[in-house]
């Protein structure tokens, strides 16, 4: 069936509709620098959107929950083998996915008898001189990376929108506090659609949500932090430990709310 | 690097992750021809012991094999992560393997189960690696017998465990002591605790310090294979505590005053 060239062309592209359709109401999960380290922040409808997989290496999941679950396994236990086998120095998101987790999440997505990956990771780490550096990747293997920081969305319209205004912002210079509230700004933003694009909208054959859809979605802060849950955590460079990970309490999301919400 | 890429399920189980990337960690040597020249460095000092605000830990410097000074800088107590640490006596190279494989395990299941591993998980999982071990510490090359001090967030307690070479785990109320200058020490110990100024478990934070350099001096005084600080080469023991607070090592400073307010009569 799939011989011919074209064929195979066609079904990678019916491939990459349905992975994107599939991903496409999945949360933002933003990860910008502060002064101190790396921040990765998100709401959701479910918990299990950020986590620690290494000493100085934190990731961000959208998509299915069993897809998150096992490529974080998988980095789980390449980052430990590996910094058990050698040191926890080589242990880098660069290697962990130049030379293990983009091949074989290309190699999955073009074996197009098997069924896709349905996900997006973010990645942030802190390097060796003390940076945070922030890593995209998506479902067939194509990672990027950030200095500034970086968003993942299902929804490409607020993906771009958000990525813009991280972009603008510089959050280097912000503490942990301004940070934080920058980025949860920034997210409330890209649930906005911009007026031009509203108007022109009413074709509506673009990927940008539909009004049913956006319903489902809170609109601003208040209501995301009524509705939904709020995860957040840092690669700090000042806990004086190896492992720099850190998820913020439930009392620190709590004052975080009063303060920006009420 | 992607073998694993197909699994599905962790158990958080860092010693399978192991075995399934090649590792062998219960080698047993045959053939070994008995070599008595082949001297293992394992003549040490460390304790340990509760006061007022958790555990202190500490071990002097020395690695020796049979009468010679091999190294005079060893880090005898060794975290293994935030609310732990372990203290060796035994083989360097075995001991040093272990606290590397027990704190990837602890850390391996944290990230993976998304949970801290309970305290009695940890104890075992220093327990299970000595009795993967009796073959080469029955063969004479790889005998440890470790303490190791936790603090458990869920109950605010600190936790001490003394083990045998064969995995057995003691836990310690008071104070323990292992290593070759261990017998000089004891008995102070045990008087300091029933009848010098205060039981050991209500000292401050620098009368335990104060104390167990005084502990490691006179066992040095009497064991060639433990080290004497040496002030003038900033060569002091290592001293930890564990506390709510998690680890925190003595830091080669404070070690200066406080040794010198040690060494004096008080």
């Amino acid at each position: 069936m799939f011989e011919e060239p074209f064929r195979w062309m066609e079904a990678i592209s019916t491939r990459h509709s349905y992975v994107r359709e599939k991903l496409f109401k999945g949360q933002p999960v933003i990860g910008v620098p502060y002064n101190e380290g790396a921040l990765i922040i998100g709401f959701s409808p479910q918990p299990g959107k950020i986590f620690e997989i290494y000493d100085r290496i934190a990731l961000g999941g959208l998509g299915h929950p069993a897809d998150v679950e096992r490529l974080r396994m998988t980095l789980l236990d390449m980052a430990h083998a590996e910094g058990f086998n050698r040191s926890s120095e080589d242990v880098t998101i660069g290697r962990l996915l130049q030379f293990g987790l983009a091949p074989a999440l290309k190699q999955n997505f073009e074996e197009i008898q098997r069924a896709p990956y349905l996900i997006q990771m973010l990645l942030a780490e802190i390097n060796r001189e003390g940076s945070a550096e922030f890593f995209r990747v998506s479902y067939d293997g194509y990672w990027e990376k950030f200095k500034q920081g970086t968003v993942i969305a299902g929804d490409s319209k607020v993906s771009e929108r958000i990525q813009k205004a991280i972009e603008g912002t510089d959050f280097m210079s912000l503490n942990l506090d301004k940070s934080i509230q920058s980025a949860l700004r920034i997210w409330e933003e890209g649930r906005k659609k911009p007026k031009l694009e509203e108007d022109a909208n009413s074709s509506a054959t673009d990927n940008d949500q539909t009004e049913e859809e956006m319903e489902d979605i809170p609109a601003d802060l208040k209501e995301a932090f009524d509705r939904w849950n709020l995860e957040a955590a840092v690669l700090s460079n000042n806990t004086g430990r190896k492992c720099l990970y850190r998820a913020l309490s439930e009392s620190e999301i709590s004052a975080l709310k009063l303060e920006m919400v009420q | 690097m992607t073998e694993n890429f197909e699994r599905i399920h962790s158990s958080g189980d860092f010693f399978e992750l192991l075995k399934r990337s090649g590792y062998n960690p219960q080698q047993v040597l045959s053939d070994i021809p008995e070599n008595k020249a082949l001297e293992i460095p394992q003549g040490t000092t460390v304790l340990a012991f509760h006061y007022k605000d958790g555990i202190i830990v500490a071990g002097d410097r020395r690695a020796t094999a049979g009468n010679a000074i091999m190294y005079d800088r060893c880090d005898k107590v060794i975290p293994i992560d935030d609310y732990s640490l372990m203290a060796i006596a035994g083989v360097p190279a075995t001991a040093f393997e272990m606290a590397r494989v027990l704190s990837h395990n602890f850390e391996y299941y944290r990230r993976s189960q998304l949970r801290a591993m309970s305290t009695e998980g940890k104890v075992r999982a220093l327990s299970r690696l000595l009795k993967d071990n009796v073959a080469m510490a029955l063969q004479g090359v790889g005998g440890v017998s470790p303490l190791f001090a936790i603090y458990d967030k869920e109950q605010e307690k600190a936790f001490l465990y003394f083990y045998d070479m064969l995995g057995a785990e003691f836990q310690i109320l008071t104070h323990v002591a292992t290593g070759s200058g261990s017998p000089m020490i004891k008995g102070v110990l045990e008087h300091e605790n029933l009848w010098g100024s205060s039981p050991l478990g209500e000292r401050s934070e620098e009368e335990a310090t104060s104390l167990s350099i005084r502990l490691l001096q006179t066992a040095a005084q009497f064991d060639s294979a433990t080290g004497q600080a040496r002030p003038e080469d900033k060569l002091y023991p290592i001293i930890a505590k564990i506390t709510k607070d998690g680890y925190q090592f003595i830091s080669d400073d404070e070690m200066e005053t406080i040794y010198k307010s040690s060494m004096s009569r008080s």
